[in-house]
């Protein structure tokens, strides 16, 4: 396409001398920067086998356990429905914190006494750990679906308020005159001026909220609602087996990595396609 | 001048506001066992504090391990943080072996480390102590690690043109520009730990603050728990901002204040 | 974000019709006790036109302050400045970089206010009754690097209220005016800054601006660029005819591209001198004509602006 600047990377000797010497010459340049990082995942594999040799497997399983114990967990059907549920908690409380975050950093770009009367609430609402909101749900819900989802919400919101409020002091004044100078209307200032400029923002908020929730909902299932991933990493806590809580811990933090890696990395590469780093 | 004094005004206004509306919440369900308003939270906190705790320890104790559990966590994992960042940044084989490894351990929920922590070592301070330094190193390793990536090389050439020693590099060069990372560093690494070693000594950690509301949790008195909670977050709120932003502060003044007001 | 509230708000002073002379007068947003801090000298009297037809803008002893931070005094950025811009010319206002010539700029465009004196913008003849179309190009391109070149002119078009049908053709005739023609779906990013530049000029002209105003608009491009946008600049207005005031602290560009020099000093900004540029276009920048009238300008313009400093 005309215009467009290839991207080049700068080639750089990546490995050091005395092991280059034990490697075959013709290695992609590709292969060999990942070399020491595939090497230290396996050496980590290798020295995990090698202390859980000296446990008994419940309680430090070695790889080949916990991936067998994995699979026990999602042979079973009555598994899904556990997972289902977490996730379905993470969805709301995530949504929610966006929308009451969202709207919150927006108004507090807005108006600068908003912004400082919010602040120290933020600041307090930012101190509070997890826990605690899990507790207090928990007193004030009881057992039900709302406890898990305020405390997500509670903890999530203030992170996405903070960012988006960040963002909207990063809005570059010169294209706003810019829009003022040509008689541009609010709508189309919103559309095409503002809204833009606060996508990464937005984007970002949106990471950090996923990955915030449902760290948050385990915690917060541990101590209330009865079901879920997080009840069962407490009740394999509590019968003290280190491998399933492990296995169940480990499968779902690869769920949530592959939901995170599929929606936010494709949608990435469409929304910023303006700029160059992306340019094909 | 006006400004400033509507600035603190605000400001004041919003905790008043805050406190205003909680106990207006609290009239509102009218039940002590619902929502107990700030007064009732502020006596039994006055009250607390003369009063031993379920193990006959001073509330004074339960407070003071609690902070030194932080405390001590908190700077081994900066120590061994900064370390491990510093390391990746200057050395190319670190840095490659490293980077696949952070990325995991920062997906690790919190309450899985603890959960692990506890089992393999126990009860104990030892496993407070694993807990937090396996959730807190890495996020200071990164941080350390992105400042040494972000430093401007131009300014490294020009010392090395004038002919600057390793010593005046480093106190004049590397220094100031790690700062910012080292502070962010530091309040991002001393929040979570302090989470850590409240959900650590939720989990039956003897002793702290911690403990004691879980203990009133499991008597369901919400009374008590919410009076614990509230010192817990009113100690930290006065750490966290009384002494790091004060901190932050001076060791930036060489910066234009727009950055200081944005937090304090 | 009070910056980008005002963004959003409407320009802060109507236009309004006045009806004796069929011409839109911007009203003062608001008017105030002004406290002159500083008087420089002036060199030649300050000319008192007055608006009629044939100008296209007047402005009249137009003045206009700042408060300043921290104290409560209010510094002058604009003292008494009258000056004429006859319709179909091109008029440079040449002075020191620094505020006062793009605050008066941004007074005529709508988004400042100002304190006392009058702005009278008329419309070019044929098309009394609708607003005067201003179109601004500023010193930076101020592109929406998120918008492909063409979507950038479709935002000034919506912005303006033109017709759809039309976009297609003036998106083309003018990227190709500019000497961009197949540029349209590039992202600005991938533009040199003289590109760019082009683009925010291409942007300015597709509303077919009864004024066009420019501010230093290449002095961000290095030398050898800035020649060749000068003369790519003269090219351009051969065949459209906006009127032009373009604002510079290079006397040498400002002889080179106008009919009038209004001379400025800044910090407060006044007019000292004006001269009429009566040499023939196409012009060239080594013209013995051309360069003589330098030499004698440099003069008058270099010993009130080092004097004043």
């Amino acid at each position: 396409m005309h215009g467009k600047l290839p991207l080049k990377k700068a080639k750089r000797r990546v490995l050091p001398d005395f092991l280059s010497a034990f490697l075959p010459d013709f290695l992609p340049d590709s292969i060999s920067r990942m070399l020491p990082g595939a090497l230290t995942l396996a050496a980590g594999l290798v020295v995990w086998k090698a202390i859980s040799l000296f446990f008994y497997p419940i309680f430090f399983p070695g790889p080949a356990v916990l991936f067998e114990r994995m699979i026990a967990i999602y042979s079973d059907p009555a598994s899904y429905v556990v997972v289902g549920q977490t996730l379905a908690r993470i969805f709301e409380g995530f949504v929610l914190s966006m929308l009451i975050g969202t709207a919150l950093g927006l108004v507090m770009g807005l108006k600068r006494g908003i912004e400082i009367f919010f602040d120290s609430w933020i600041m307090v609402l930012l101190t509070f750990p997890a826990v605690c909101w899990a507790f207090l749900s928990v007193l004030w819900f009881g057992l039900s679906e709302t406890a898990p989802i305020f405390t997500i919400v509670l903890i999530v919101f203030p992170y996405v308020a903070m960012n988006i409020w960040a963002g909207t002091k990063a809005v570059e004044k010169d294209l706003l005159l810019m829009g003022r100078v040509y008689k541009a209307d609010r709508s189309l200032m919103l559309r095409k001026v503002l809204i833009p400029q606060l996508m990464p923002y937005i984007f970002s908020s949106l990471r950090i909220s996923l990955s915030l929730s449902w760290k948050i909902a385990l915690v917060a299932e541990a101590f209330g609602v009865g079901s879920g991933v997080g009840q069962q990493l407490i009740n394999w806590f509590q019968n003290t087996r280190v491998d399933m809580m492990l296995a169940w811990g480990v499968s779902f933090m690869i769920i949530m990595v592959l939901i995170d890696l599929l929606i936010f990395r494709t949608w990435a590469r469409r929304t910023f396609a303006w700029r160059p780093e992306f340019a094909t | 001048m006006a400004s400033k004094l509507n600035t603190i005004g605000l400001r004041v206004g919003s905790i008043v506001a805050l406190l205003l509306l909680w106990w207006a919440a609290s009239k509102l369900m009218n039940d002590a066992e619902v929502l107990p308003g700030p007064l009732a939270i502020a006596s039994t906190i006055l009250k607390d504090l003369h009063t031993p705790g379920p193990e006959g320890e001073s509330p004074y104790f339960d407070i003071g391990i609690t902070l030194a559990r932080i405390f001590v966590t908190f700077f081994a994992s900066m120590i061994a943080g900064t370390g491990i960042g510093l390391a990746m940044g200057l050395n190319r084989l670190c840095e490659r072996s490293l980077l696949a490894l952070i990325p995991l351990m920062l997906t690790m929920p919190t309450i899985l480390m603890v959960f692990v922590a506890i089992m393999w070592f126990g009860y104990s301070e030892a496993g407070a102590l694993v807990a937090v330094m396996a959730v807190v190193t890495p996020l200071v390793a990164v941080n350390m690690y992105e400042g040494t990536r972000a430093m401007d090389k131009s300014l490294i050439d020009m010392a090395v043109t004038f002919k600057a020693g390793r010593y005046l590099l480093l106190r004049n060069v590397y220094i100031p520009q790690l700062m910012p990372y080292i502070f962010s560093a530091f309040r991002y690494a001393f929040g979570q730990t302090w989470k850590i070693v409240a959900l650590a000594e939720t989990f039956g950690l003897k002793f702290g603050i911690g403990y004691m509301f879980f203990f009133w949790f499991q008597q369901f008195d919400i009374t008590q728990t919410l009076a614990w909670i509230m010192m817990f977050v009113f100690l930290m709120l006065v750490l966290e901002h009384g002494v790091f932003a004060r901190l932050e502060s001076r060791a930036f003044a060489w910066r234009s204040s727009s950055l200081a007001r944005g937090r304090a | 974000m009070a910056a980008v509230e005002a963004g959003l708000r409407q320009p802060r002073h109507r236009l309004h019709r006045d009806n004796n002379r069929q011409a839109w007068k911007m009203s003062a947003y608001r008017v105030h006790n002004v406290q002159r801090i500083d008087t420089i000298p002036v060199i030649s009297g300050a000319p008192m036109s007055h608006g009629g037809t044939g100008s296209a803008i007047t402005i009249d002893n137009l003045t206009k302050t700042f408060p300043a931070p921290g104290s409560g005094k209010e510094f002058v950025v604009i003292q008494d400045v009258s000056l004429t811009v006859d319709e179909g010319k091109f008029v440079s206002l040449v002075g020191p970089s620094g505020c006062g010539k793009s605050t008066l700029l941004n007074v005529i465009a709508g988004i400042e206010s100002y304190d006392s004196g009058s702005v009278t913008i008329h419309p070019k003849a044929g098309r009394t009754g609708a607003e005067p179309r201003i179109a601004y190009v500023f010193q930076s391109p101020r592109l929406l690097n998120w918008l492909t070149v063409e979507n950038n002119i479709h935002f000034v078009l919506e912005a303006q209220k033109v017709p759809r049908q039309r976009w297609r053709e003036l998106v083309a005739k003018k990227l190709e005016m500019v000497g961009l023609a197949g540029q349209e779906r590039n992202y600005p990013l991938n533009l040199s800054g003289g590109m760019q530049q082009r683009v925010a000029i291409a942007r300015a002209l597709a509303i077919e601006p009864d004024i066009l105003l420019m501010d230093e608009p290449f002095s961000h491009l290095d030398a050898i660029t800035a020649r060749k946008m000068r003369f790519d600049l003269m090219e351009i207005l051969a065949s459209a005819k906006p009127t032009i005031l373009f604002v510079t602290h290079d006397l040498a560009e400002a002889v080179f591209l106008s009919d009038n020099i209004y001379m400025m000093s800044t910090k407060p900004a006044r007019i000292f001198k004006r001269v009429a540029i009566d040499i023939a276009r196409p012009r060239k920048p080594e013209d013995e004509t051309i360069l003589d009238l330098e030499k004698t300008l440099v003069r008058d313009f270099f010993s009130v602006v080092e004097a004043n400093d």
